[in-house]
């Protein structure tokens, strides 16, 4: 499911993702964020979600956090 | 010999730089603060007298950079070769930052790594083993703590023994064809599983960070749309009234007796020379640079307070509430933190841009950064709230909520202009650990300001004020301008032509226009120049203004409304900020055609913005519209007209972009 859609609190894999932007992919990736990896949900508002990886917490808008498959 | 510091951003290597230079280079608690290599030499305490600088780079999470400030890192640490490099890990974060570092290590050059942010490990429970992670990665690594000095001279002192030699990195990138996608994926992913090893065995946590933290609570307030942004209005507003209602005025009051003291002292020892030496030395001079530095304790108040916002982490969480907002008119969330470093000056707010990615958004933000009053601007604003509005509160928190107005219409017209289309703009922004805000740092901070400031007085306004104050008392025959005269000036044949376009704001007489153009060299001139041409001093003597009741002697010399002083206010703050600033924008756009747009917008709306409060505030207060309603209303309709012609060029230009795009689609299928 998409990350946006994830329970508060909850630490998932990260599934796929997909941006179709490569570099935001690549951004993603060198922050720890890819496929097989941990991911939790902090909290989440309408617009935008606050989520864990690795060790950083990080604030994603709608569209990146629809873009971010988790399982 | 020089050592490069590069490491991820927010890890502090500017905090370190600082340190060991002895500089006082910007610093917060985000990332993205530093956005240009710094180079200065070390402190002979490290370096035991020798010579080696330290450079200061942009925080980067690898090589292959994301955003412009990432790039000169990479650039930097890849084309100028520096000795040693000396990497600044965020300890706190050691699982994210070692990528990087592995990178680093492949260069050739040696490194050296300081594990910095050691305090808050040690407060949070997390340790780690620098022997086997020294041992894992093949370098020499040292816990620090850049903020208060800690391990930094183990560092430098290895740092420079190590220059020249190197190491064998611990990971290599096989051989492989680099524009290979998929290839330099799977490296990338070995890298990452490499680092993952690395940090399972010497890193070990009291407190998982997936686990919700107490902030988190913090943080979810913070960053909700409703309580958020009331939050952070509330936020500026404390700051705004703080430094230049409450507590900056009080101070100020001090200085000013002071600087009286001082004019009166020095007109008294100018008693016997000629009465023209002693009105450019007394009243120029003296008047007009005392009559700004008068102003210093407001600056410095606001640099106080937003030196304790930068610290604590809060900008992080203020983009990241304003980002729904800035992206519906076209911006980012990031175009906010130049807003917010634009309230101190306009030029690192301009720089600051360098941290959106998206280049539209990027120079949008460079164009419309300083719409928010600058500390240079405070002097004028505080004058006016003063002189007019019997120093009410309202006129400065009204100047700043107006500059953010501004920015979003401007950034919805520049929308319309550049034919923006609905694109994916991804926003992520990190927030940091919240940390307390050090005063110390603060009080650096504004002190450091202050310094450019009273610098800034003592020469570019100085110079200014004495041109002003010379152009005023000849005329070009070189005749001292006899009383009552005072049109034949050289000052007032220059700036009368520029009045006259003024007229329609409601300020159309030749003193207006001189101090409002020199202001173009910098703002606080307007204060020293209308200081200097109607020979007034002490401008925030809010005893003497109350003595006057309203209509005190600096309304009356002006020969202002309240509506035409808002004007005149407003016209000053939201036309182009500076030279300096304008120079910044060129250098950061990269585009004549940005860069004329930009002045044009700025020129453009403290235009209309003057006219429309002088027209209707006229019409509101005194029942009929002001003067010269007609050529205003002709002059902001060009103004109109041009923007839409500029508009309709550029869009179609896009929509034949579009269309070629298109058509070679077609083409292509046909084939």
């Amino acid at each position: 499911m998409a990350l946006i859609n994830a329970e508060t609190g909850k630490t998932y894999k990260v599934k796929e993702i997909n941006t179709r932007d490569e570099e935001m992919n690549s951004f993603l990736f060198r922050l720890g964020c890819y496929a097989g990896e941990p991911i939790t949900l902090i909290s989440k508002k309408k617009k935008s979600c606050i989520v864990a990886i690795k060790d950083g917490r990080y604030n994603l808008d709608e569209l990146l956090s629809e873009a971010i498959q988790v399982c | 010999m020089r050592i490069a510091f590069a490491g991820n951003p927010n890890s502090g290597k500017t905090t370190m730089y600082n340190a060991l230079t002895g500089r006082s280079e910007k610093v917060g608690n985000w990332g993205g603060v530093t956005v240009g290599s710094k180079e200065f030499k070390i402190k002979d305490e490290y370096t035991g007298g020798r010579d080696v600088s330290a450079v200061d780079l942009p925080g980067a999470y690898s090589m292959s950079p994301f955003t412009p400030e990432e790039g000169i890192t990479s650039e930097y640490v890849r084309t100028t070769n520096p000795d040693v490099i000396v990497n600044i890990v965020d300890a706190t974060n050691l699982s994210r930052s070692l990528f990087f570092t592995t990178q680093l290590l492949e260069l050739g050059i040696p490194v050296v790594v300081a594990l910095n942010k050691s305090d808050i490990n040690e407060k949070e429970g997390t340790s780690i083993d620098v022997d086997k992670l020294s041992a894992k990665l093949g370098c020499n690594v040292f816990e620090t703590t850049s903020t208060e000095g800690k391990g930094l001279s183990d560092v430098i002192s290895k740092a420079i023994s190590l220059s020249g030699s190197s190491q064998k990195p611990p990971f290599v990138q096989a051989d492989i064809d680099l524009k290979d996608k998929a290839a330099v994926d799977a490296e990338d992913r070995k890298r990452y599983v490499f680092v993952n090893e690395i940090v399972a065995a010497v890193e070990s946590r009291r407190t998982l960070s997936s686990e919700t933290r107490g902030t988190d609570k913090l943080d979810a307030v913070l960053t909700n749309p409703i309580s958020g942004i009331l939050l952070f209005a509330a936020v500026m507003w404390f700051v705004f009234w703080t430094s230049q209602t409450w507590l900056g005025p009080m101070v100020a009051d001090l200085i000013v007796g002071w600087i009286e003291q001082f004019q009166e002292w020095t007109a008294g020892l100018l008693e016997n020379s000629p009465p023209i030496l002693s009105a450019l030395l007394a009243d120029g001079i003296v008047g007009g640079v005392g009559a700004v530095v008068g102003f210093l304790p407001l600056v410095m108040v606001m640099y106080f307070l937003i030196a304790l916002l930068e610290d604590c982490g809060y900008m992080a969480r203020v983009s990241a509430v304003m980002d729904p907002i800035f992206k519906r008119v076209g911006l980012s969330g990031k175009s906010l933190i130049p807003v917010v470093i634009g309230t101190g000056c306009g030029i690192p707010a301009i720089m600051a841009c360098r941290t959106i990615r998206d280049e539209r958004e990027r120079r949008a933000t460079s164009m419309l950064a300083t719409f928010i009053p600058c500390g240079a601007k405070i002097p004028v604003i505080a004058l006016f709230a003063g002189a007019f509005f019997s120093g009410a509160g309202w006129v400065s928190t009204l100047s700043y909520f107006f500059g953010l107005l501004l920015i979003f219409l401007g950034a919805l017209l520049i929308k319309y202009i550049t034919g923006y289309r609905y694109r994916k703009s991804f926003f992520i922004i990190e927030l940091p650990k919240w940390k307390v805000p050090s005063q110390k740092f603060a009080f650096n901070s504004m002190l450091e300001r202050a310094k450019e400031y009273i610098i800034k007085a003592a020469t570019i306004i100085l110079i200014c004020n004495t041109a002003v104050q010379v152009m005023q008392s000849f005329d070009w025959h070189f005749n001292v301008v006899e009383e009552g005269a005072e049109s034949s000036s050289i000052l007032a044949t220059i700036a009368s032509p520029f009045a006259i376009l003024l007229i329609p704001l409601g300020f159309g007489v030749w003193q207006l226009a001189a101090a409002a153009i020199t202001g173009f060299i910098a703002k606080e001139n307007v204060v020293g120049t209308l200081a200097v041409v109607y020979g007034l001093t002490a401008f925030i003597d809010v005893e003497e203004l109350e003595l006057t009741g309203g209509a005190n002697n600096v309304a009356m010399a002006m020969g202002l409304t309240s509506v035409t002083a808002l004007a005149y206010l407003f016209f000053n703050l939201y036309t182009p900020p500076c030279f300096a600033a304008i120079g910044a924008m060129n250098s950061e756009m990269k585009s004549r055609a940005w860069l004329w747009g930009a002045i044009g917008l700025q020129l453009g709306t403290g235009y209309s913005v003057a006219f429309l409060i002088y027209q209707f505030g006229t019409l509101f207060t005194e029942g009929h519209l002001g003067r010269a309603f007609i050529p205003g209303l002709i002059a902001v309709g060009c103004m109109a007209v041009a923007v839409i012609v500029i508009g309709r060029k550029t869009r179609a230009h896009f929509d034949d972009m579009y269309e070629l795009h298109r058509r070679d689609g077609k083409e292509n299928a046909a084939a």
